[in-house]
Parts: structure tokens; C-alpha cells; sequence
């Protein structure tokens, strides 16, 4: 799969500005905060919007020229829910095969394969309205595999479900991929989950891609090194010029209350900040060092914390829920 | 007590913040009130008429004039308006190929002798021939005639007695239809409408609000595939529940079809169904047309209510159209209802064959196939 300078304004505004990616045979993730234009991307690969410029092939296939042949190659599991609740998993699945036109026999055999692959052949009969969350997506990602796609698309697969329900789901993609020799593309804005589910990723912001790589890459590209949190009760400037000036420091963060300090080596760094606090009269009230995350990699290429970003969102759909209540 | 308050200022804000709701609590009776009561109120006008003439002379001539200026006035006797359109008709063959087609309400048989008759002073009479398939009409209808009757017989001498030489024979075309019968095609027609406002429709907008028919469009599935699955589900839907009602009015209400009874008419069963499967694809693809192109679901609901109201009363279902203003009557001109319900009574009650409903079928069919573009055209530019 590769996108070829895919371009989409709507009015003014640019959602995804000549981005050019290369997806192989693998689990790739599409990583960034909400209205970064992954949505959009998304999309136009799945051939619902087309490109104001550019274009893509998914698949082997042209998304503009041959919108027809991706769509027979794909699979697509949206952000919002697409199960009919009322009907069966059996039923649900069932039709979307015949979407496909995929033949009775082959259609049933599949079906009951995938059903147990997620760990639901016995609740197949039931209602979907009766599932919990987490069974609803684990369906709704093993629908999509009735046709064999080549490549499929899961777009925020674990929103909304709470940690076991995720931890599940994320064990079952892992599982499909291995099983159903599928090329994945996942859309998150869970770092932990970009990290251990996926082989390379992409970080995109603003519309373009701002980071590509392994997580192991991107991670080594904030210079390698591990972080320090640290808190203090006292932070004269004096102490903080030191600190900058320091060898063993990459790079300052300020952060709500503390620093976040990239250091070349953690367990030296250490003591060796301590003693420099000390010395230019500051106060420490609290010293943390972690290894290396994507949160720092986003941090460091957009300028800003995935998690804060989040806070953003939920404050808009709080906003959006306001005004459609009025 | 403070609780009570606070739940009945949040069902009160509630109720303010849709005014598209509070609208319909109003909009449906307030339709009710105009539409059935300017129908109910208002008096039999312009009923057609067959007038078969076998004799002419004086009396002839003078008895036509006085049903031709006949009038009908409302209640308190204003706003009259004649009561017949006379048809002269050559033969009584012709006449009686009328009324079967609802073309006439009654036949008048103005027979041979009626001048020599009433000028020698013998009796004679006029035999009203009434389409009894629609009890309404022919109620007022016969009286009025016989009333003209009344009429010329002051105007011509009359018998030593003082009876009028003039009798009328009203004789029914049709076996007895009650009116519960006459009310029975109607309503086989507005279930087909509540189907294709409940499952058509809503249904789509609902899709649509959660994105299942994005979740259709990243499949194989091509629009037109969509939307004619759609529509055949719809059919499918409402003739079931149609076919339904048909039978359980039968079995619960007493309804007697003459294609069914006293033993089934193939034909008769046959067109009868094609005009519920007109009727259903007709409305099913307007109502899509417009779900597609509503905004939300509850939006569409409450516009949906008075939009089935004026098509059911203005169609004829509950009393005739020649009772109704001619406002209404203009409405019911383009509602495709009145078309279905005629057809079916014809069916029904006077055991029609192909060419007494083609009209009927005429009409449904192009406004189906006006809806159908209508629909597809929808589709293809809200998804």
C-alpha cells in the first residue's frame, strides 16, 4: 500500500496535506491526536472519500481509477459500531458475506472459523444486543475477515472499552494477523498500544507525517537515552540554567509542577543531577527515571503530550454535547 | 415536593427545546378538524350522473332541467352548489359500463312513455339505477332525485287523489355494501403508508445517523444495489402487512370482497394485489426519498404524521369525494391513495376487471416511477 502526495481540503482547510507513506506486509499504525487527519486518511483509502489531490494504491489497486477492486480487497472496522444489534453474530456475519458474494458453503465454514477465533462460536445464536463491549468489537473485527481481505483497516479499535475488554481485543489482532497472513492498519491514540502492537508506525499531525519508523526507530530518534520526571519544591533560575548547560542532559521539558529531562544514561544521570540541584540551591521534591516512550517521541515531533491532547477532545465533545442538548 | 419541580421544568425545557414536536401535538388534530370535518360537513355535490333519455317532449326536458339546477347546500343552507353533473348517456348498456368503472354514481331511466304518460295523466315510472359500493353517496343521491321528481309533479297536473303520477324505482347495481366495507380499502392502503414510514424510512435515517450506510459504502455493495434492496424489503414489508389486514378483515370485520366471495376470482385476487404492489413501491420509494434527505430521525417522524393524515383523508377512504370542497378535491386529485383505494373498491365490491382500473393503475404507475428517480436521486446525492 502506498499513498501518492494524497491530499483532502475541505473549504480552507487541510485534513491531510501530500502525504506519502509506505505500508508493507505488516501491522502499521497510524498514531496522532484526534483531528489529525488520520480519520480522513482513512477514509479516502477505504474509497468513501476521494482525494482532492494525490492518490493511493490499497492493495495493488487504485483508490480513485479502481475505488471498485479495493473495496473487494478490504476490510473495514469503523469507530462507530455498524453491528445490527438486533440480528445474530451468525446473521451479522452472514450478510456481510453476502456483500462480498462470497459463496454459501465457503461463506458458512469461514464464518464458524472466524467465531472462533475471537471466542464466540457459542454466543453465535444470540442477539448482538446482548454482547458486552468488548465481544461487540472482537465481532465486528472477525466480520470484516469473512471476505479474506488483503489489507484491514481498524480504526480505534479499542475506544471506549475498559482495560481486560482492550487487553482482549488487542491479543486477538495480534492473533488474526499471524493467523489470516493480513496486512493491518490501525488508527490509535493509545501510545502503549501503537508500541506493542505494532511493527512500524507513523506519527501524524497537522495533516502530514511528522515521525515514521519502529516504535524502536522513533523511539531512538529523540536522540536515544532514557527520561527523568522530576518534581521540585524549589527551582531558582540559576538551577535550571545549570541543568541545561550539563553534558549529560539532551533536552528540557517543562511540564505542570517538574521537568521532564532526556538524559544519555539514566542510572549516571542520576546522582549526578541530584548533586547538581543541590549545589545551585534548588529543592527536590520527587525524582523519577523511566525508559523512553512514545509519548516522548509525540511530545518531542508535535510539541505536545498525546495525553493532554486527549483532555482536548473530551472538553470539545463536552462542548458538542452542550450545544446538541440546547 | 421541590423533586416534582425539578422533573417537571426538565420535561418542560425538554418539550420547548423541540419545536418540531410540540408542533405535531397540534399540527395532527388541527388536520383532522379541517380535512375530515369540511368532509363530513359538506353535502354531496356534483355527483355524476348517467341520464338515459328514452322519451322526449315537455316533461322530459323540464325534469332534466329541474335535477340539472338541483342544489345542495351545507348545514344552514349556505354556500349551495348543484348536486349533479348529468351525463347523457345514449343507451342504458353504456350507462350501466359507467357506473361499473365509477365513472357515474346512479343511472336515471327516463322510459318511453314517460311524456305520454305524465301528459295523459297515467302513472309512469323512473327507475334510478344506484352504485351502491359507496353507501354515502347514494344516500343523498336518491332522495335528491325523487325530490326533483316531487318538483315536476307540482308543476304538471296531478292525479284526482292528488298523488303525484310520477314514481321512482331506486334499485341497487350492487349487493348491499356496508359502509365498514366501503372504509376497508382505505385502510389496507394506510398500512402499506405505516410501513413505509415505520420500516422505509426511519429505519434508513437511523442507518445513516450511525453509520451503517458508511459502513455499506466501503463494501463491494454498489448505491443502486443499496437502494433497491432497500426497496424490495420495503414491498416486501408492507404487502405483508397489507395481505394481513386483508385477511383479518375478512375474519374480524366481516368484509365480503366479491373477488373472494361467494368463490374466488382469480383475475379479480390478482389485480388486487398488483394494485397493493403498486400502491407499496409507490409509497415506499417516496417515503425513502425523503428519509434520505432528512437531517434526523426525529425530524422525520413528526413530519410524517400529518403527511399520512392528508393523504388518507383527502384520498376518499372514510367518505366520498363528491362530499368534499373542492379544495380537497383538488389535493386528491394528485394524492396517489385515492387512486389505490378506488381501484381496490372497484375490485372489491363490483368485481371489476383490467379495464374499469387501468386509469387507476395508470396514475400509480407513473407516480411510482416519478418517486423511484426521486429516490435513487436522493441516495445517490445524500451518500
Amino acid at each position: 500500500m502506498q499513498t501518492f502526495g494524497i491530499t483532502k481540503r475541505f473549504g480552507d482547510f487541510t485534513a491531510v496535506d501530500r502525504l506519502d507513506l509506505r505500508i508493507r506486509h505488516e501491522v502499521f499504525g497510524l498514531l496522532g491526536p484526534n483531528g489529525a487527519g488520520k480519520t480522513t486518511l482513512i477514509r479516502m483509502l477505504v474509497t468513501v472519500l476521494s482525494p482532492t489531490e494525490g492518490t493511493a494504491t490499497v492493495a495493488g489497486a487504485d483508490i480513485v481509477r479502481e475505488a471498485d477492486k479495493v473495496r473487494e480487497r478490504i476490510g473495514v472496522v469503523t469507530q462507530a459500531s455498524t453491528l445490527d444489534v438486533e440480528l445474530t453474530a451468525l446473521q451479522n456475519m452472514n450478510l456481510y458475506g453476502m456483500y462480498y458474494g462470497i459463496p454459501r458453503k465457503k461463506r458458512q465454514e469461514k464464518i464458524q472459523s472466524l467465531l472462533k477465533v475471537v471466542g464466540l462460536a457459542d454466543r453465535a445464536k444470540i442477539p448482538v444486543a446482548g454482547y458486552s463491549g468488548g465481544m461487540k468489537r472482537r465481532l465486528e473485527i472477525v466480520r470484516a475477515l469473512v471476505s479474506e481481505p488483503r489489507v484491514l483497516f481498524l480504526d480505534e479499535p479499542t475506544t471506549g472499552l475498559d482495560p481486560q475488554a482492550r487487553a482482549a481485543v488487542l491479543e486477538y489482532v495480534k492473533r488474526i494477523h499471524k493467523e489470516q497472513d493480513i496486512t493491518l492498519v490501525i488508527t490509535t491514540h493509545y501510545l502503549d498500544e501503537a508500541e506493542n502492537l505494532c511493527d512500524r508506525l507513523a506519527i501524524v499531525d497537522h495533516g502530514e507525517v511528522v515521525a515514521e519508523g519502529t516504535p524502536t526507530e522513533l523511539k531512538r530518534k529523540v536522540s536515544g537515552g532514557d527520561i527523568i520526571e522530576a518534581d521540585f519544591a524549589l527551582l531558582p533560575q540559576v538551577a535550571l540554567d545549570a541543568m541545561k548547560r550539563a553534558d549529560f542532559v539532551l533536552g528540557i521539558k517543562k511540564r505542570d509542577g517538574g521537568l521532564t529531562i532526556l538524559v544519555k544514561n539514566g542510572a549516571e544521570a542520576v546522582p549526578r543531577l541530584v548533586s547538581l540541584v543541590d549545589s545551585s540551591g534548588g529543592k527536590l521534591r520527587t525524582i523519577t527515571l523511566r525508559e523512553l516512550t512514545l509519548d516522548d517521541v509525540f511530545l518531542e515531533v508535535t510539541g505536545r503530550s498525546i495525553s493532554e491532547d486527549t483532555n482536548v477532545t473530551q472538553n470539545r465533545l463536552a462542548r458538542a454535547l452542550q450545544r446538541v442538548r440546547r | 415536593m421541590k423533586g416534582s419541580l425539578a422533573v417537571c421544568l426538565r420535561d418542560i425545557q425538554k418539550f420547548l427545546g423541540q419545536p418540531a414536536l410540540m408542533l405535531s401535538t397540534t399540527v395532527g388534530p388541527l388536520l383532522t378538524l379541517i380535512l375530515l370535518g369540511s368532509a363530513f360537513g359538506g353535502a354531496i355535490t356534483h355527483a355524476p350522473i348517467a341520464i338515459v333519455q328514452e322519451s322526449y317532449g315537455p316533461y322530459t326536458s323540464s325534469f332534466i332541467g329541474i335535477l340539472q339546477n338541483e342544489q345542495s347546500c351545507q348545514l344552514g343552507g349556505i354556500n349551495c352548489q348543484n348536486s349533479f353533473q348529468l351525463i347523457e348517456v345514449p343507451d342504458l348498456d353504456t350507462a350501466q359500463q359507467m357506473l361499473h368503472q365509477g365513472l357515474v354514481k346512479a343511472i336515471v331511466l327516463i322510459p318511453l312513455e314517460f311524456d305520454n304518460s305524465l301528459a295523459a295523466n297515467s302513472k309512469v315510472t323512473v327507475t334510478v339505477t344506484l352504485d351502491n359500493t359507496d353507501p354515502l353517496s347514494t344516500a343523498a343521491i336518491g332522495p335528491e332525485v325523487a325530490q326533483a321528481g316531487q318538483q315536476l309533479s307540482s308543476l304538471v297536473q296531478t292525479s284526482p287523489a292528488g298523488n303525484s303520477n310520477m314514481t321512482f324505482d331506486l334499485e341497487d347495481a350492487y349487493r348491499n355494501v356496508l359502509y365498514i366495507e366501503f372504509m376497508a380499502p382505505g385502510t389496507f392502503v394506510q398500512s402499506i403508508m405505516f410501513v413505509s414510514i415505520i420500516a422505509g424510512g426511519v429505519q434508513l435515517v437511523v442507518d445513516k445517523e450511525r453509520g451503517i450506510i458508511e459502513g455499506y459504502l466501503v463494501t463491494p455493495l454498489k448505491k443502486y444495489e443499496i437502494v433497491i434492496g432497500v426497496l424490495l424489503s420495503g414491498v416486501i414489508k408492507a404487502l405483508f402487512a397489507a395481505v394481513a389486514l386483508f385477511v383479518l378483515a375478512i375474519v374480524l370485520a366481516g368484509i365480503r370482497p366479491m373477488n373472494l366471495f361467494p368463490s374466488p376470482n382469480l383475475l379479480g385476487i390478482a389485480l388486487t394485489m398488483f394494485t397493493l404492489f403498486l400502491t407499496s413501491l409507490g409509497l415506499i420509494a417516496m417515503m425513502t426519498a425523503y428519509a434520505v434527505r432528512s437531517t434526523s430521525a426525529d425530524l422525520y417522524r413528526v413530519t410524517c404524521f400529518p403527511i399520512n393524515l392528508t393523504l388518507y383523508y383527502t384520498s376518499g377512504a372514510i367518505y366520498p369525494l363528491d362530499g368534499m370542497p373542492t379544495w380537497m378535491k383538488q389535493v386528491s386529485v394528485i394524492n396517489p391513495e385515492t387512486y389505490a383505494v378506488h381501484a381496490l373498491r372497484l375490485l372489491m365490491y363490483k368485481g371489476a376487471g383490467l379495464q374499469a382500473v387501468a386509469g387507476d393503475f395508470a396514475f400509480l404507475a407513473v407516480f411510482t416511477g416519478l418517486m423511484l428517480i426521486l429516490a435513487i436521486a436522493a441516495f445517490r446525492r445524500a451518500i
